[in-house]
C-alpha cells in the first residue's frame, strides 16, 4: 500500500514553515528541500514532491526567498535561499506554530488551555 | 515524459496562470522528475518503474495543477482582462491597434512624399534606393498588420483556452476593416485657411459607402486576410492533434 499523503486541511502554512526552517540553515534547490523534509519529519509529513514549487515561487514572490541558478555537475538548477523578510515570517510561523501545538497538546492531555492563539500576519 | 506535462501546462494556462511561470513550474518540475528517476534506478529499479515511481512521487496532474491555481498571484491580469472584457481585449483593443497602425504607414508616406517626390502629384509612384526602402516599410506597415493583429488575436485566444465568439468577432472585424480601408493622397491646389498651396494630404477611408465595391472587390480581401491570420492556428490544431495521441 502506497504511504497516505498528509491530511490536506491541516497542512495551510506547514509546507511554508518547514521550507523557510531549511532555508534558514542552507541554500537549497527543490529535489534536496523536498528529501530534506522527508528526512527530517521521519515520513511523518508526505506530499506530493512537485507541490513544493508554487509555494516556493510564492515565498519568493513575497520577498521571503530569493534565487539564483547555479550549474553543478553539468546540471544548471534553482537555489533557494532565505531573506530578512522571511526569517521575520519563519519567527512569526514558528511562534504560531509552538502555541498551537502546545494548545492541541493540552487538549489531548485533559488540561485545560487559558492562553489564545494569536493568527500572524 | 512529455504527456502528463503538456496536460499540467493546458491546464494551468486555461486556468489563467501567467505563461512565464508555467514555463518556470514545468521547468523545475522537469528537473526533479529527473533527480527522482535517477535516485529511483540508483535503487535497483528499471527504467520503466523508475519513471512511474518518479511520476508518483512528484504528484498527479491535479495536484500539481491545483497546488499552483490556488496561488492567485501568479494568475496573468491580462488572462483576467480578457476573461472580464472580452468585448474590449478582442473587439475594441485590435480595432484601436489597426488604427495606431494605419496612422503609422500613412505618416510615413505623407513625410516620404515631402522628403522624396516633393514635385510629384501623387506619392504613388516607382521610386528607387533609399525612397523605395522607405516607402516599402510604410506598404508593409499597411498590409501587415491587419494580418499581425490577427495572429495576436489567434495566438492570445489559443494560449488561454478563451471561448472563440469575441475572438471570431474581432478577426472578423479586423478582416473587414482591412479589406474597406483604402489610402488616398491628394495635394492642395488653393491656398485656404492656412494651408499653403502644393500642401500634402493623405486621408485614410472605409470604402465601405460603395456598396458595389464592397460587393466585389472586399470580400475577397476580407477572406484572404481572414484566412492568413486563421490558418497557423488551424495549422496549429492538426499538428497537435497529429502529435496528441503518440506522445
Amino acid at each position: 500500500m502506497p504511504p497516505r499523503e498528509t491530511n490536506p486541511n491541516f497542512m495551510n502554512g506547514v509546507p511554508e514553515l518547514l521550507i523557510l526552517r531549511l532555508l534558514q540553515m542552507d541554500e537549497m534547490y527543490g529535489y534536496e528541500i523536498v528529501q530534506a523534509i522527508r528526512t527530517r519529519t521521519d515520513a511523518v509529513i508526505t506530499v506530493g514532491e512537485g507541490v513544493v514549487y508554487p509555494v516556493l515561487h510564492a515565498l519568493e514572490r513575497d520577498g521571503a526567498l530569493k534565487s539564483r541558478r547555479k550549474t553543478i555537475s553539468g546540471r544548471s538548477r534553482i537555489y533557494y535561499s532565505i531573506t530578512p523578510a522571511g526569517s521575520l515570517r519563519l519567527a512569526g510561523l514558528s511562534q504560531s506554530w509552538s502555541n498551537l501545538a502546545s494548545a492541541i497538546q493540552k487538549m489531548l492531555s485533559g488540561g485545560q488551555h487559558g492562553q489564545s492563539i494569536q493568527p500572524t500576519a | 515524459m512529455a504527456s502528463p506535462f503538456n496536460q499540467l501546462r493546458e491546464r494551468l494556462l486555461r486556468a489563467g496562470v501567467a505563461p512565464q511561470h508555467v514555463r518556470r513550474y514545468l521547468n523545475e518540475l522537469a528537473d526533479h522528475f529527473n533527480d527522482l528517476r535517477a535516485e529511483e534506478e540508483r535503487a535497483g529499479r528499471s527504467a520503466a518503474e523508475a519513471e512511474s515511481a518518479a511520476f508518483a512521487r512528484l504528484g498527479g496532474t491535479d495536484d500539481l495543477a491545483n497546488a499552483m491555481i490556488a496561488q492567485r498571484q501568479f494568475q496573468s491580469p491580462f488572462r483576467s482582462f480578457c476573461v472580464r472584457a472580452p468585448w474590449a481585449a478582442f473587439g475594441l483593443a485590435p480595432v484601436l491597434l489597426l488604427a495606431a497602425g494605419y496612422l503609422v504607414a500613412c505618416s510615413i508616406l505623407a513625410s516620404g512624399w515631402s522628403i522624396f517626390l516633393s514635385g510629384s502629384e501623387t506619392p504613388f509612384v516607382k521610386v528607387s534606393g533609399i525612397a523605395e526602402v522607405y516607402f516599402g516599410i510604410g506598404r508593409m506597415l499597411y498590409l501587415a498588420s491587419p494580418v499581425l493583429i490577427g495572429w495576436a488575436i489567434t495566438l492570445v485566444a489559443a494560449r488561454q483556452q478563451l471561448k472563440l465568439l469575441w475572438p471570431t468577432i474581432g478577426l472578423l472585424l479586423i478582416a473587414c476593416i482591412g479589406a474597406g480601408a483604402q489610402v488616398h493622397a491628394s495635394r492642395s491646389t488653393t491656398v485656404s485657411s492656412g494651408i499653403p498651396l502644393g500642401a500634402t494630404h493623405v486621408v485614410l477611408s472605409l470604402n465601405a459607402a460603395n456598396a458595389s465595391k464592397v460587393l466585389a472587390i472586399s470580400p475577397w480581401h476580407a477572406a484572404t486576410i481572414l484566412t492568413l491570420t486563421v490558418l497557423p492556428y488551424l495549422v496549429w490544431k492538426l499538428r497537435s492533434a497529429i502529435i496528441q495521441p503518440t506522445s
